[in-house]
């Protein structure tokens, strides 16, 4: 078999919560080595946060943290020890990619800053995610997902205009969008350093990186001073574009019983078949609905006549129906749908389960993208917290029995 | 055009990507990477999408931002009479990014196998809503269709309304990013070994990890998680967590959480400006030195523990929301944060442009457009490399613009150029 990609690139990970962890952990899954560095004196939080392993308690059972840990090799090193600071210094001149979301303040306690690492490690790529950056106006200014969905555009302009602006009903950028651009500047760099030798410093500001997918926004107030308003499911250039109610899954009225499924005509040729879907009711072949601005014009009617329609439909036989027809149109699956329902997924092996010591069998999210010779592959469960301290510090760092003992007692490999 | 200094420099890109795909190339582009850009004679149709420049141009600013330091090349691909042309790209280039339905690209015989043919060291990457392979390779997948699949959807908005789309394209983006990322990766394995590959990038796949929570509570728990809106996961409001309303706007605070300062140090704000309302006497002092994360924790875990502190927290939400709706989100964000306070202003786009850390750090990038005559102000990098700096070197590409320049590389003459045109290839 074809080594994986990344194989041979060592990636120490100082970072903690989503943004950090999640980008380390896709190098991981395509062949890197990496070494997550925990504390017990500081815990990562998400170790502590909901769901846990059904009557599991501790550190190591928490799904929250588990997914965007597997792979990587665990070790806890107490950084605010002097001995702790030179066991980060070694993982330094081991790594060829370093990492931190942690807050400048303490990375600058800690003496990680590029221009120390660059003097330890000359060759290395050195990535921050500060939450502002490490200049400017807001630097010291704290946060996490929470309060960047927020700050970074999306609350606002996310949702129904009648309702507060309240966000996605996640940590949004957390997740995709600054694991994701702070991975892409590291691979770039590493290509770059391939091909002149020069290591450099990233910074990923998670303001900046969550601002630009909403750059359409932006540059609507720049160019033209128009300001953006929250706009429901509705888009310019599609007519229908919603989630229509579907038959619920049980009669017990919860919301986790509610069916939905999104459908969108772009175009006259969708609609038309969309309309003969629903059996060409007199309605649909209104004037109102003739030609794309009417629809435009009339959407709220629209949506109303629709819903009427998918109302007692099974939804997973009508995404069927309508997409064998050239109607795009899609279930809002739950993570129930997505782990148990969706075949698609399911024949793509996208969702992976491990075996892991305390939590037992546990879905991950896979790797991301699909190498066809180069395959990505979850090489392990997260680690259990410090699970390698001992097998990093002399298998990776090559210290003897007697530095790894002195660092003990001095609370280093805490 | 190629800028060799910088990150992807060395790096030729074929964009035969539609909307799902731009954001990929853009983010390769804008790292240095010469992204060639073909486009059909009647130019890309992402180019009329709204919103408009307002100045009767008809220039798509979501097509502009999609499009920097991009070339543009016309070509219709189905024309055989494009076919030596296109070859010849193809064996110039690193990489070729597509978003057709799969096995369109291999009915022209340009599908991976084609490619590697052509150039056997060739990455193809190709986004869509659904992958390659798959019962649903080839359902029709616009944004919505990969976000409500992914499990994203079902998860925001408030109970009654219909689970909300997230703006501007959340699972294109996605799906792009990720496509970048998966083409570097390819890219680390080719500088290696010389050994190209198919990168195969699923929207719903690549947007899939947004769900937060929610796939491992099923999984552990089987439990699922539900669109809760303003209330979140607790069915009562706790004081300073949530959205709150400002004279001009609004705030979003998560008091009392890791990191950030107590409770407590709001509190003294609002006795220093004398809008404590009593606050800063019992039975509200005791428990606003208690409010912390395991207290928060504990009430999620169990709120019949509460008791009569419901009417304790309510009280105390109306006169924290009387206290910033008598200030601007500005100040409520600034002066919070000053203050360790875990508050953040709901950023209008206006917001965005006018934050002063933005501007500091200029993040907005002017770009020219001379025959225009016009100075855009473009969104900006969503990283900052020291050695190799994210720029916008070249505005988005006219239809066509480089076709002379390109053909002239390839080192096809005037003539077979004329020919060409008038079949319609070109």
């Amino acid at each position: 078999m074809t080594q994986q990609a990344l194989a041979g690139v060592k990636v120490a990970d100082f970072s903690w919560f989503g943004a950090g962890p999640i980008c380390a952990n896709h190098l991981a899954s395509y062949g890197a080595t990496v070494v997550r560095v925990e504390s017990e004196t500081h815990v990562d939080a998400l170790r502590g946060v909901a769901p846990f392993a059904k009557e599991k308690t501790g550190y190591n059972v928490s799904g929250y943290f588990n997914n965007f840990n597997a792979g990587k090799l665990g070790i806890t090193l107490n950084m605010n020890t002097p001995e702790g600071q030179g066991v980060g210094r070694k993982l330094i001149e081991w790594a060829d990619v370093f990492l931190t979301n942690i807050t400048p303040r303490v990375i600058e306690r800690w003496g990680l800053t590029y221009e120390n690492l660059s003097q330890w490690n000359p060759r290395i790529i050195a990535a921050y995610q500060p939450m502002q950056g490490y200049d400017g106006p807001h630097k010291s200014f704290l946060g996490f997902g929470a309060i960047l969905t927020p700050i970074t555009g999306y609350s606002y302009i996310s949702g129904f205009p009648e309702r507060n602006p309240i966000g996605l009903g996640t940590n949004y950028p957390d997740y995709v969008i600054n694991p994701g651009h702070t991975l892409v500047a590291i691979l770039a760099a590493l290509h770059y350093r391939k091909r002149t030798g020069t290591g450099q410093r990233v910074e990923c500001a998670q303001i900046e990186s969550s601002v630009a997918p909403l750059a359409p926004a932006i540059f609507d107030y720049t160019a033209n001073g128009v300001v953006q308003n929250r706009s429901g499911n509705h888009i310019p250039n599609a007519a229908p574009h919603n989630a229509f109610k579907c038959a619920p899954l049980t009669d017990g009225g919860r919301p986790m019983d509610e069916r939905w499924i999104a459908i969108a005509c772009f175009s006259d040729e969708e609609w038309n078949a969309l309309a003969e879907a629903m059996g060409d009711p007199d309605w649909a072949r209104d004037e109102k609905f003739e030609a794309f601005d009417n629809r435009k014009e009339h959407e709220d009617e629209l949506d109303a006549n629709i819903s009427a329609w998918t109302a007692d439909r099974d939804a997973y036989a009508l995404m069927e129906d309508l997409q064998k027809r050239g109607v795009p149109a899609g279930v809002v699956q739950g993570a129930r749908e997505l782990l148990d329902e969706d075949a698609h997924i399911k024949e793509r092996g996208y969702y992976v389960y491990l075996d892991h010591s305390e939590t037992g069998r546990a879905a991950y999210d896979g790797p991301p993208a699909v190498l066809n010779k180069t395959p990505g592959k979850l090489q392990a469960p997260a680690p259990l917290l410090g699970e390698h301290t001992e097998y990093v510090c002399k298998e990776i760092l090559g210290l003897g029995d007697d530095e790894i003992a002195e660092l003990m007692i001095a609370g280093a490999l805490q | 055009m190629p800028d060799n200094d910088a990150a992807l420099g060395d790096l030729r890109v074929l964009d035969l990507a539609g909307e799902i795909g731009q954001y990929c190339t853009k983010l390769l582009a804008d790292l240095g990477a010469d992204v060639i850009k073909v486009e059909p004679p009647t130019g890309d149709p992402v180019r009329a999408l709204p919103p408009h420049l307002d100045d009767g141009s008809e220039m798509s600013l979501y097509w502009l931002n999609l499009n920097t330091n991009k070339r543009s090349v016309t070509l219709d691909i189905e024309n055989p009479d494009a076919r030596p042309i296109l070859e010849k790209l193809i064996a110039t280039a690193d990489v070729v990014v597509e978003s057709f339905d799969p096995g369109y690209l291999d009915g022209l015989g340009l599908g991976y196998e084609g490619l590697s043919r052509i150039n056997p060291d060739i990455i193809l990457t190709s986004i869509t809503g659904f992958g390659q392979t798959g019962l649903h390779a080839h359902y029709k997948a616009p944004d919505i269709v990969g976000v409500a699949m992914s499990g994203v959807q079902w998860l925001a908005g408030e109970p009654m309304d219909p689970p909300n789309v997230p703006p501007w394209r959340q699972g294109y983006i996605s799906a792009s990013i990720i496509g970048a990322a998966g083409t570097l990766i390819a890219l680390f394995h080719r500088d290696n070994t010389g050994e190209g590959q198919h990168v195969d990038v699923s929207m719903q796949e690549a947007l899939s990890l947004a769900q937060e929570t929610a796939m491992q509570t099923w999984d552990m728990n089987e439990a699922l998680r539900v669109r809760a809106g303003s209330r979140g996961v607790i069915p009562f409001d706790i004081p300073g967590i949530g959205v709150y309303e400002c004279n001009d706007g609004h705030v979003f605070g998560y008091l009392g959480t890791p990191g950030g300062a107590p409770w407590s140090e709001m509190l003294t704000w609002m006795v220093e400006e004398g809008k404590a309302e009593g606050l800063d006497e019992e039975p509200y002092k005791t428990f606003i030195d208690n409010l912390n994360l395991r207290f928060l924790t504990g009430i999620v875990a169990d709120p019949s523990t509460l008791g009569e502190k419901i009417q304790t927290m309510a009280h105390m939400v109306g006169i924290l929301r009387k206290f910033t709706a008598s200030k601007s989100k500005w100040e409520m964000y600034e002066e919070g944060q000053r203050r360790r306070l875990m508050w953040g202003i709901v950023s209008t786009p206006k917001d965005i442009a006018d934050n002063p850390q933005l501007k500091f750090r200029k993040w907005l990038t002017p770009v020219n457009h001379p025959e225009r005559d016009k100075t855009l102000e473009y969104p900006g990098p969503p990283y900052r490399f020291s050695e190799t700096p994210w720029t916008i070197r070249m505005r988005p590409p006219l239809i066509g613009e480089h076709n002379a320049e390109i053909l002239g590389e390839l080192g096809i003459d005037k003539a077979e150029w004329g020919r060409l045109s008038q079949a319609g290839a070109v």
